[in-house]
């Protein structure tokens, strides 16, 4: 019973410390909202992307896009002949066309797609070394295997982490400021109240704790305003990027699906650690019992 | 109740208080007085554990608070009423919400926070004040109310430093009569304070420091002006 009255009057304390902090508490919110929801983007990317080097990093398969004009057939025997392929599997474009028709609604033009090689390696370590063969071939417009793209996505996932989270990083430390001075303020205008409170022998915690949950509040807040924010980015924006995906490379993209619901939880986590810490720092600071 | 055994106190390797010893027993009354500067409030901050002795021990009730922790530090404070020179009341508060803050915030039930606030304003006679603001209340009256949160926890110490300090000779007379009276209830209590006229009117036990030193520990004394110049 004893320590419910208490936590009420904590919580009430909070309710009253939130009150004071007026315009300062939007203030905070709002840049830990940015903070967190640049944070949480990048999070999100990021995993997606290395979601989708893993499984497409590890495919032994070269897509041939042949010139018009060439026998599918005829290249796909020289294409066997060279070492390590194991398997060449034609697409012609009428059959790559139907299959596009009927994924997608596209308009009834004449048919753009050029006929495909799909051809299947035996081991990683060949897919380059086949790759530059194959580009040497007339009837071959260009190639594209899965492990280049993987390649090429990992740079723009580590460029992404590495600034992602230097922004973040500064963006909290932004945040850290203003909650100190927020909570500065509060402590402040208690200042006797506090001061009476630990000459009576109240426990610290009573006396901190409103604080703390001040800042774990806006923590709070924050990570809302950010959750809404990367689910209508999750929402809107992945239907488009497979599109992008599909056509850089007709494979599966459903690999980047990855659920935001981690990325949720651990924004939360983050907010309202940089809350409550903030606060619990800044209390630590001018608080001493 | 009170004892300190050699208790030095060292700010920056300057003395403040050098070698003290002091025994005040359960329901004493005493005046601790001294010229400014002779560590009047250094004692007492070593007594509230606002500070710690740079050697010495000190002792409260048979506990030793010379080496309490951080976590130790509340539960001897709840077992002390302190009166502040400055009142140190809640200007948007009542009477009666300044005297109940404390208990409240220690989880006290409403039924119980009224009966022992009632008890303590009608200890200091302001029963019928409960629901004023301190500023209209005269400086005695504030001081009284400061008395009544200082007694509400019903504390066996009460330490006052310079509680009359802000009030005219009269009302600080009735207020140290007051602190007599609740120590008269089995309440030790401990006073500084510079006022002469008051400390010889009382007639109790004076414990004079100067220089961080006491240099004289009198039963129903007076204030030793020349002693301590
Ligand atoms: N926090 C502190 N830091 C440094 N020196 C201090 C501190 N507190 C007290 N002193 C010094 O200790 C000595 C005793 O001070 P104290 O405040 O205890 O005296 P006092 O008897 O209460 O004086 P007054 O009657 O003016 O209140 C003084 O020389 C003072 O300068
Ligand atoms: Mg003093």
């Amino acid at each position: 019973m004893r320590n419910i009255r208490i936590f009420l009057r904590v919580l009430t304390e909070t309710t009253t410390g939130l009150k004071r902090g007026g315009w300062s508490n939007w203030l905070v919110i709002s840049i830990l909202a940015v903070a967190l929801t640049i944070f949480g983007g990048v999070l999100q990317t990021t995993m997606a992307i290395k979601s989708v080097v893993s499984s497409w990093g590890s495919q032994l398969e070269i897509s041939a896009y042949l010139k018009d004009g060439f026998d599918p057939q005829k290249v796909a025997r020289n294409v066997s002949q060279l070492p390590d392929v194991q398997l060449v599997e034609i697409v012609p474009k009428e059959v790559a066309w139907q299959e596009m028709q009927n994924n997608y609604k596209v308009a009834a033009l004449n048919n753009p797609l050029p006929n495909t090689l799909h051809i299947k390696l035996a081991n990683v370590q060949a897919v380059e070394k086949t790759a530059d063969k194959l580009k040497a071939f007339t009837s071959i417009e260009h190639i594209r295997f899965p492990l280049k793209v993987a390649r090429n996505l990992n740079k723009v996932r580590q460029f992404l982490e590495i600034a992602g989270f230097v922004v973040t990083g500064a963006l909290s430390a932004a945040t850290l400021v203003v909650i100190g001075n927020t909570i500065h303020l509060v402590i402040q205008s208690r200042q006797r109240e506090i001061e009476i409170l630990s000459l009576t022998g109240v426990s610290p915690w009573y006396i901190k704790g409103p604080l703390i949950l001040q800042g774990a509040s806006y923590g709070m807040g924050a990570a809302l305003i950010a959750g809404a924010i990367l689910f209508c980015l999750h929402a809107y924006m992945d239907p488009y990027i497979h599109e992008q995906l599909l056509s850089f490379l007709p494979m599966n993209s459903s690999v980047m699906d990855v659920g935001l619901l981690p990325t949720l939880i651990v924004v939360l986590t983050l907010g309202v650690a940089v809350g409550a810490g903030g606060s619990a720092w800044t209390s630590g600071r001018y608080i001493k019992i | 109740m009170i004892r300190l055994q050699n208790i030095h106190k060292e700010y920056n390797g300057k003395s403040a208080l050098t070698d003290v010893n002091l025994h005040i027993g359960l329901g004493e009354f005493a005046f601790l007085v001294g010229p400014s500067g002779a560590g009047k409030s250094t004692l007492m901050r070593l007594l509230y554990r606002e500070e710690a002795p740079t050697r010495g021990t000190v002792t409260i009730g048979g506990v030793n608070i010379t080496r309490l922790s951080r976590g130790q530090v509340p539960l001897l404070r709840r077992r002390l009423g302190i009166v502040f020179q400055d009142f140190k009341l809640l200007p948007k508060q009542t009477v009666f919400d300044n005297v109940a803050y404390v208990l409240r915030a220690l989880g006290v039930d409403e039924v119980d926070v009224r009966r022992r606030v009632n008890s303590a304003l009608a200890i200091v006679s302001l029963e019928d004040k409960t629901a004023e603001f301190p500023e209209t209340l005269s400086g005695g009256e504030q001081q009284r109310v400061g008395i009544a949160r200082a007694i509400v926890n019903g504390p066996p110490v009460l330490l006052a430093d310079e509680p009359t300090g802000n009030l005219d000779p009269q009302t600080s007379l009735e207020i140290v009569q007051l602190l007599d009276r609740i120590s008269q209830r089995g309440t030790t209590v401990l006073i500084s304070t510079h006022d002469q006229p008051i400390v010889d009117a009382m007639r109790k036990r004076v414990i004079s420091l100067k220089n961080g030193q006491i240099i004289s520990d009198v039963n129903s004394g007076i204030y030793e002006m020349e002693a301590l110049r």
